[in-house]
């Protein structure tokens, strides 16, 4: 039996399967001269715009698909390669060029693609350089449809497969059948790449980045693909295939057990109801957190806006999307997050060395008013809906609350004078991340609207650990007593000064945290949407009064280890049946 | 036949949606439509030709009309290049 390989990749999509590869490889249609005979000449032309049209119609149907599934943002690249393909420039210089030449269509085609091509590779922008992808993306799907190759399309991957690939285009990856795709694995990308959005969009596991995966596998293996911790294993042994089906089972049933929870309000024993949103991506995964449960938008991060494309996203491009998410979660709130990148994305040539205390989220927004401004005219017009909330990332002074305060009234005021519509009482508040913004929330309050608690950077700049290095990673621990002071001392000056205080950081979601922060009095737990339901039972089973004795109690103890051991002990007491709980 | 010098406003230059806007809004015209920059000279209704002219924002072309209705043809794609649309 051949040897059990593990292959390690990036994981970008949650969830583990089991699965038989089907490797997806976009041949390079292979294009060959072939003189043409003068009577055949028009008969030639004529075959390749038949081409052209059998190839329109597929990028049609592929984007009326994303169009319905996956909203009109995610089939807007489709737009651009329809006009690729019927460019008349191409069209005409294709057909004459097979008179003049009397040569076949597929070699005059791929010469004058290849002109264009580079053309653009030499420009000085990136991201039409970028384009150059499209181009051969429909220039490949033209070809194949020349020399009649049937089209080694991802809509016929079988069921139960994991699908391997180099990479996934996106016209390709937007036609990911999630019925018969249990997983994903490719070589190239990053957690931002079209793959790794399309996978998680459709909640199918994904890793990417996995090196050299091709020389490593083949058609036809049986193989376990592991979301969670970015795995994808080879030949796995017996006892490994026993482990994992054990935990896709387990996780199986889970779900099943919490599914009920879905549906029934976030209320405590004692009917203390906190609000339970979820943190999303995407638009589209709106549908996840109804499903889910979840009372509304607690985080939108507006971040794959800025790194699925070259050049920033325009005022309308960010209007649609934020306008299209605040309808579909009527009358529930949506809080929209400002950037929150680092300089780099957006500068290309910015780099610093040490991008947490850098040059990052609001800082940036702050210093080039012209790029926030294009962002809250955006977010400022979408609430309309009268239920978007706005919240800026990585507040660490007052001056800069100020100063957010007076771009805002500026493009207020832009927008009265243009008369464009808006929601006068737009709630406005800040994530409380940084140490400072969290010793000073007594003072800070008075001036927002609201306060969440980003509990996963607050505990990264508190305990002074980059989670991201390996060598210290341990130190990072949200249970900490020094982040659950700041934690409490956030939410106290928040009420003292009458606003509502959530939490939105991987802590929200902790099973063993939600006594200690319900004891703390937090208003607003959000969390991937996931993880809702869970959520939902641990608070059901719980009163106020036993969570205020836990959360005292917590806050004593000298070190994360011992916090962790206490709630576990709480925790096993309420829930005996269950050890899957965490 | 109308040519006016139009400076791209455009947010990110002319690139791939806003192109595709302008051809789109272009084919719709009887008239033939071309736009110059630095010299190089490309049909308004190709997308290919316009992402090749790498039009920035800020970046100065010549935007030809000429036809029966090259007087609205220009109204609406000078708004394009204006980032009014």
């Amino acid at each position: 039996m051949a040897k059990e390989r593990i292959l390690k990749g990036i994981a970008v999509s949650k969830g583990i399967c089991q699965g038989v590869v089907f490797i997806y490889e976009t041949k390079d249609v292979k294009v060959v001269q072939t003189p043409i005979p003068m009577r055949y000449l028009e008969t030639e032309v004529e075959r390749f715009t038949k081409a052209l049209k059998r190839t329109e119609k597929e990028l049609s149907n592929i984007k009326e698909r994303i169009d319905e599934e996956m909203g009109v943002d995610f089939a807007q690249f489709l737009d651009a390669q329809i006009l690729m393909l019927k460019d008349r420039d191409i069209v005409e210089a294709v057909s004459s060029r097979i008179r003049t030449e009397k040569t076949n269509a597929e070699y005059i085609y791929h010469r004058v693609l290849d002109e264009y091509a580079k053309k653009l590779s030499a420009s000085r922008d990136q991201y039409l350089r970028e384009r150059v992808a499209d181009i051969w993306d429909v220039g490949t799907r033209v070809l194949r449809n020349l020399v009649g190759l049937t089209h080694s399309s991802v809509v016929d991957v079988p069921q139960g497969s994991v699908l391997v690939a180099h990479d996934i285009s996106p016209s390709d990856a937007a036609l990911i059948n999630p019925a018969n795709v249990l997983g994903i694995a490719i070589e190239v990308g990053g957690r931002t790449s079209h793959t790794a959005i399309t996978a998680r969009a459709l909640e199918i596991p994904a890793v990417v980045g996995v090196e050299n995966l091709l020389g490593k596998i083949k058609n036809g293996e049986k193989v376990i693909l592991d979301g969670n911790r970015g795995i994808l294993i080879k030949s796995p042994t017996p006892g490994r295939i026993q482990f994992f089906r054990g935990e896709i089972k387990r996780e199986i049933e889970y779900q099943k057990m919490l599914s009920p929870y879905c549906e029934l309000p976030a209320k405590t024993r004692d009917g203390r109801q906190i609000d339970i949103s979820a943190n999303i991506e995407f638009s589209v995964e709106h549908t996840h957190a109804k499903r889910a449960g979840a009372m509304g938008i607690g985080l939108f991060r507006t971040e794959f806006l800025y790194l699925t494309r070259r050049g920033n996203p325009s005022e309308e491009e960010q209007f649609r999307v934020y306008n299209e998410l605040a309808k579909k979660m009527k009358p529930d709130p949506v809080i929209i997050r400002t950037y929150d990148l680092g300089g780099d994305k957006i500068f290309s040539d910015y780099h610093e060395a040490n991008p947490y205390l850098g040059w990052r989220a609001i800082r940036v927004s702050l210093d080039d008013f012209e790029f926030f401004k294009i962002q809250l005219r955006a977010i400022l017009r979408a609430s309309v809906n009268r239920n978007i909330r706005i919240m800026y990332p990585m507040i660490s002074t007052y001056e800069e609350i100020k100063k957010a305060e007076t771009y805002f009234d500026q493009v207020t005021k832009e927008l009265r004078r243009e008369k464009v519509d808006f929601d006068d009482h737009i709630q406005v508040g800040i994530m409380v991340e940084t140490p400072s913004a969290a010793i000073l929330s007594p003072q800070l309050a008075a001036h927002v609207d609201f306060f969440s608690i980003g509990s996963n950077d607050l505990t990264q700049y508190v305990l002074a650990v980059d989670r991201g290095n390996e060598r210290v990673s341990h130190l990072f621990d949200h249970f900490h007593p020094a982040v659950l002071r700041l934690i409490k001392q956030v939410i106290d000056a928040g009420h003292k000064a009458h606003i509502w205080v959530g939490l939105c950081g991987e802590l929200a979601a902790d099973p063993l945290a939600i006594p200690l922060l319900i004891g703390l009095g937090i208003d607003e737990l959000s969390m991937s949407p996931v993880a809702i339901p869970k959520a939902k039972m641990v608070l059901r089973a719980l009163t106020v009064p036993e969570c205020e004795k836990i959360a005292a109690k917590a806050l004593n103890f000298r070190c994360a280890s011992e916090v962790q051991k206490f709630l576990r002990r709480m925790i096993a007491k309420k829930f005996p049946g269950i050890g899957g709980i965490k | 036949m109308i040519k006016e010098k139009i400076t791209i406003l455009n947010e990110n230059g002319l690139h791939a949606l806003p192109a595709s806007r302008f051809v789109k809004q272009a084919e719709k015209f009887k008239s033939d439509i071309k736009i110059t920059k630095d010299g190089v000279e490309v049909s308004g209704k190709s997308i290919m030709g316009i992402l090749t002219l790498a039009c920035e924002k800020g970046s100065t072309v010549t935007l030809t009309t000429d036809g029966k209705d090259e007087k609205m043809a220009n109204e609406a794609l000078k708004k394009i290049l204006e980032g009014q649309d």
